[in-house]
């Protein structure tokens, strides 16, 4: 009848559930609270300043302050990242997948080689990227220099932000791959069989069988890599700094908290909040449009 | 009734997690501040760590940690100094800003000095950092203390001083505005240190024809390309501050004749720079001086000492970028009032923060810091650099450079932002052709941005 036993320790799991709650309400959902009201205020983030509700301002500047061309523009960088990231990553990862999932000889070494980048974390990967296009005789230069060219890679406005997004799908390519993995081997191998008897080979067994099959893990990757992507600052901060030309929504909500010359919560938050409706309109529309897929089945 | 008093524990739980942890922010801050309130320097018994905040700034950071603290925490044996240096890019800015904001530091020296107010002729232009930190009473008001005394008058009024107070110690003055040059390289071509724009020309041309690369750029950062241009503009325009007003009157435009020169020719100095110059980053640059892979580079005077350190034997020189066809008007180098150290006000180690000053401030411990740090003093000493008493021909008056002077429009859009011309968009580092491309969308931005 009570699982937990009786008396106090009935309650007892979720008495130690209330912790995790707790904590989650005190340090994630009460400062998203807070930026919400930051947006509708000119505070500053420094203490001891008075601060005003000045209402929807801060919204009006981004959308019709002078430098509103170079936020749209920041607005089109993050939906190229996010697409580009989301379409190439999962691809790789699938690819990745499917190869490692075959039993090969020593599929554990690859495995772990794929997620590495997951666990270096983004200040390692930064900096194993800049020497390897390093333009003063990095690896990459000299390739290049074999075809009698060069570049300046992530001092160049060309293909800085493209790098940025080849960097952003190293590093988490392993982390969708390992979902992938999970949803592959969750796939009875009977079916594969029933479907060797209908005659499914190669491409129609991957269409037919793997495909549908492993729907779920394409919704959660495609969901993670969304909002991951819309999310991203870190990696553009330590590869670029957001020069030339490569800042994002969610590269100037840290650039407006934390620039140079002045700190402004206010703007910061309000961004925060155009980012934050961007993030859930596209996880939304991709969740309902995959778990139909997923239902259809 | 079960319901109701899971509910109630469950509250109670919270309410002592939360209590829990606003409880410790407060104690953590509020008892030390208690206990040495009362105390002054000297007093010995209480451990204290005092926490001071640089930037990476290699001769400053060596006698910091080699000579000044160890020599401090000897005196003061309860007193340890926690020294804390990152990057100097916005790195240093966000430490800075998230760690005063915390009250989770003692010491923090900021990048230059005041400047940046918004002026009567700048309406609507925003409060730098450190105007926003004195007006909200973050900044400990030192205009009382002896030490203040020991430094130039004229240098504290320019460079410490804000609203009538001094909330800040300038460690000294330094110029960004010339180029450093190999002696033995230009020995070997038998160039002089150019004086006009011609002789420049003829200098970077005579070494491109021998294979030498003339210039060292470190474009990854940007800003270090932006000290070229501002040794342009030191001699291009005419008056400096006079142009900035200008330009929030409409007297002067951003496609003003002399703008557009600035421009071009720090376009033509980026044609002579190494390959690769806008992924190089500033931290390599000097090594690129040191080995003689480049023959002048394009930064500070307070990274001589950097570039002494890795090559003892380099023979190298520094001179002001002669942007005019006038020798009359190029023999100058600007500059700014460098690193500044602040007290946090609500520091709970404000006494010992003081001592700290008061302790850099002596007459032979500031001697030791210019010298080491290759900066001119804001004291009345002499320096023994070498390097820096060759340049003092050029620094007969200490002139701000453009940064220093000029303050931008809020919200102003990229190709006007910051603190100086944006030459990093012009080939070869960017996408934009033509000088005059630039200067239209500058102007463009920066009419804009008005009010």
């Amino acid at each position: 009848m009570y699982p937990f036993g009786k008396g106090l320790s009935r309650h007892m799991p979720f008495l130690l559930l209330m912790i995790p709650v707790a904590l989650y309400v005190l340090l994630a959902v009460g400062p998203s609270l807070v930026t919400i009201v930051f947006s509708f205020t000119n505070a500053t983030g420094i203490p001891g300043t008075s601060w005003q509700f000045i209402g929807l301002d801060n919204y009006k500047t981004f959308f019709t302050a002078s430098n509103a061309g170079d936020q749209v523009r920041a607005i089109g960088r993050s939906l190229y990242f996010a697409f580009a990231v989301v379409l190439i990553q999962n691809a790789v990862a699938l690819l990745i997948a499917i190869i490692v999932n075959k039993r090969l000889r020593g599929d554990v070494f690859y495995r772990a080689t794929y997620f590495l980048p997951v666990v270096l974390g983004v200040t390692v990967s930064g900096l194993i990227w800049q020497m390897m296009f390093n333009p003063m005789g990095g690896p990459a230069q000299k390739l290049l220099n074999v075809f009698g060219t060069q570049s300046n890679f992530f001092g160049s406005y060309d293909i800085a932000f493209e790098l940025i997004i080849f960097v952003q799908i190293w590093m988490y390519m392993g982390y969708s791959m390992t979902i992938f993995l999970a949803g592959l081997q969750a796939i009875p191998k009977d079916l594969y069989e029933a479907g060797y008897m209908d005659g499914a080979r190669g491409w129609s067994s991957f269409r037919h069988i793997t495909f549908p099959m492993i729907a779920p893990a394409m919704t959660v990757n495609i969901l993670l890599s969304i909002i991951g992507a819309l999310q991203t600052f870190d990696i553009i901060y330590v590869l670029t700094g957001g020069n030339f030309e490569t800042s994002t929504l969610a590269y100037n909500v840290f650039a407006a908290a934390f620039a140079t010359t002045t700190s402004d919560f206010g703007r910061a938050s309000a961004i925060a909040m155009i980012q934050f409706v961007f993030v859930f309109a596209f996880a939304i529309v991709a969740m309902l449009y995959f778990r139909k897929r997923e239902v259809e089945l | 009734m079960k319901k109701w008093s899971a509910l109630l524990l469950t509250m109670a739980v919270l309410l002592v997690l939360s209590a829990c942890s606003g409880g410790n922010g407060g104690s953590a801050t509020q008892s030390p501040n208690g206990d040495s309130g009362s105390k002054g320097s000297g007093d010995a018994g209480k451990q204290v760590t005092l926490r001071v905040l640089h930037w990476i700034n290699e001769p400053v950071n060596k006698y910091m940690e080699d000579v000044f603290i160890p020599q401090f925490e000897e005196k003061y044996t309860n007193v340890k100094i926690d020294y804390t240096t990152v990057p100097s890019d916005s790195t240093y800015d966000q430490l800075m800003q998230t760690r005063i904001n915390a009250n989770d530091a003692d010491i923090v020296a900021y990048k230059s000095s005041f400047v940046g107010a918004p002026q009567e002729w700048s309406p609507g232009a925003a409060d730098p950092l450190w105007k926003q930190w004195a007006d909200a009473g973050l900044l400990a008001d030192l205009t009382e203390e002896d030490f203040i005394a020991n430094y130039n008058p004229v240098d504290v009024e320019n460079a410490m001083t804000y609203d009538g107070k001094v909330y800040g110690v300038n460690m000294g003055k330094v110029s960004f505005t010339g180029l450093f040059y190999n002696k033995d390289i230009f020995a070997q071509y038998n160039l002089d240190v150019p004086t006009t724009w011609d002789e420049f020309m003829v200098v970077l041309n005579t070494l491109k024809d021998n294979g030498v690369t003339p210039i060292g750029f470190a474009g990854k950062e940007v800003w270090p390309i932006n000290l070229a241009v501002q040794g342009l503009q030191a001699t291009i325009h005419e008056d400096q501050l006079a142009y900035i007003k200008g330009l929030w009157t409409g007297e002067t435009k951003f496609t003003d004749p002399a703008a557009i020169e600035v421009l071009e020719k720090a376009q033509i100095m980026m044609n002579y720079a190494q390959n690769g110059f806008m992924g190089t980053d500033y931290g390599t640059l000097p090594s690129l001086f040191a080995a003689g892979q480049v023959a002048m580079a394009a930064d500070g005077t307070w990274n001589a000492a950097t570039y002494q350190g890795l090559n003892p034997d380099l023979n190298f020189g520094y001179f002001p970028i002669p942007g005019s066809s006038n020798a009359a008007v190029n023999g100058k180098l600007a500059g700014k009032y460098d690193m500044t150290w602040m007290v946090v006000e609500k520091s709970s180690n404000k006494d010992w923060a003081l001592t700290f000053l008061e302790e850099m401030s002596s007459r032979d411990n500031y001697t030791a810091f210019v010298n080491a740090a290759g900066f001119l003093p804001t004291q009345d000493v002499t320096v023994d650099s070498e390097f820096i008493n060759e340049i003092m021909p050029y620094l007969g008056e200490f002139i701000l450079a453009w940064d220093q002077l000029a303050i931008n429009r809020e919200n102003v859009g990229q190709y006007a932002d910051g603190s100086s011309p944006h030459a990093e968009f012009l080939k070869p580092a960017g996408p934009l052709e033509s000088p005059q491309e630039l200067a239209d969308l500058s102007q463009k931005d920066w009419d804009a941005a008005a009010q």
